[in-house]
């Protein structure tokens, strides 16, 4: 074995003949080397400090100024912070889209896994049953809030049609706060329950099939098999899928936007749709910094707790 | 200089120490490697996990106090270096 080779031959010689004696020293060196290996990073942190970063520190500084046009500006401190946290409008939309998130984890999980474990697991059907379940995916988030506006209609959407006149309910999202609030509600889970699902389906194909022989032998239950093999062994996938799910409902913009518009009143006005009305309709860019900084914070906070009760907890 | 990021003194000072306290970081990591172990959080952290939760932290102690009280705002950032350094500690 030679030192002096290039990494990956000294890697593949490595695996290849595993004498002790001679493998610290080549190791040693490709630690050396792959130091280097940093440089490699370089590219993404000038993207993401060019597209991330910079922006993100210029809202820091929209953050406490009053600004008219980039010449003429006003120092305000921290009053657009103040001004914002105690809105009651924007306390109403953050209580309005924590509960939305809460219902769409409640939801949303619990039905990916449970498409995860009754999809077929070998066989013809699983192309078929793949691409079915995600087709919503597929779909761009404005087509979903417009397929979804006109299913839900009382008149001429079938969603709609059917609640109003074969169950008898009567149903009006535009009307309706509740009607709204649900519509909102079902479409995201339509939307989004496939990718919980295609994350559990891929967990649970990762299981090695003698664990499911030893529960078999031992007279497993269908249920235990699921809650003592299947269930810890996605927690790795759920993690993802709880983060992914909470964020991206979190910040909920586009298919409200489209539905609903935020109504009826108030009823469906997440942050998103709120700050977008701040900052782009109202154009008073101090306090829509102010908020999107202290929605960011709210996002940080959730996503680490949530990262680190999911991740660290067993160790 | 930097007119097209209306930058601001106070945020121009925030942003220069948090570039320092990275630098001081990455230098202080290089002379003695961070050790994880584990604080009053019951997670184990290395003192650059340490960093950041009591930044988040200390931001989260800034947001809580101009949402609910009137108190002065230099109050607020002593509660909240205070948070910081003791997670940085005993965390």
């Amino acid at each position: 074995m030679t030192v002096a080779g290039s990494q990956v031959g000294g890697e593949v010689v490595a695996a290849q003949e595993p004498p002790q004696a001679e493998e610290e020293a080549p190791r040693a060196a490709l630690k050396r080397k792959d130091n280097r290996a940093w440089w490699l990073v370089l590219p993404v942190v000038v993207s993401v400090a060019f597209t991330a970063v910079i922006p993100l520190m210029t809202v820091v500084n929209f953050s406490v100024q009053d600004v008219f046009s980039p010449v003429d500006r006003v120092f305000v401190g921290l009053e657009w912070f103040r001004t914002i946290s105690r809105d009651p409008e924007v306390r109403a939309a953050l209580v309005r889209t924590l509960l939305f998130s809460l219902q769409v984890l409640l939801l949303e999980i619990p039905l990916g896994v449970a498409l995860a474990v009754v999809m077929p697991r070998r066989g013809v059907w699983v192309s078929v049953a793949l691409v079915l379940v995600a087709l919503p995916l597929l779909i761009p988030w404005n087509v979903v809030g417009t397929i979804w506006q006109i299913f839900a209609r009382g008149d001429i959407g079938l969603g709609g049609w059917t609640v109003n006149n074969v169950l008898g309910i009567n149903f009006n999202y535009t009307l309706d706060s509740t009607d709204a609030w649900i519509t909102v509600l079902v479409m995201d889970v339509w939307h989004w329950t496939p990718l919980v699902a295609l994350l559990a389906y891929a967990g649970l194909r990762s299981i090695p099939e003698p664990y499911f022989q030893a529960a078999q032998i031992d007279g497993a239950s269908a249920w235990a098999t699921f809650r003592h093999i299947q269930l810890p062994r996605l927690r790795g996938v759920l993690t993802i899928a709880v983060l992914l799910r909470f964020m991206d409902s979190f910040m909920i913009y586009t298919e409200p936007f489209v539905v609903t518009g935020g109504g009826p009143g108030n009823a469906t006005s997440f942050l998103s749709i709120l700050l977008s009305k701040i900052a782009v309709g109202q154009f008073d860019v101090g306090p829509a910094a102010a908020f999107s900084l202290l929605y960011f914070l709210i996002v940080q906070v959730f996503c680490y707790v949530f990262f680190t009760v999911l991740t660290r907890s067993g160790r | 200089m930097l007119d097209w990021m209306v930058w601001t003194v106070p945020t121009a000072l925030v942003f220069a120490g948090l570039a320092l306290l990275l630098v001081v970081m990455a230098v202080w990591a290089r002379l003695s490697p961070p050790v994880a172990r584990r604080g009053f959080l019951r997670i184990e952290t290395d003192r650059g996990d340490r960093l950041y939760i009591g930044l988040i932290s200390a931001a989260v102690v800034l947001a809580g106090w101009i949402a609910i009280t009137d108190l002065s705002m230099w109050l607020a950032l002593g509660c909240a270096l205070l948070v910081a350094v003791v997670i940085g500690i005993w965390g």
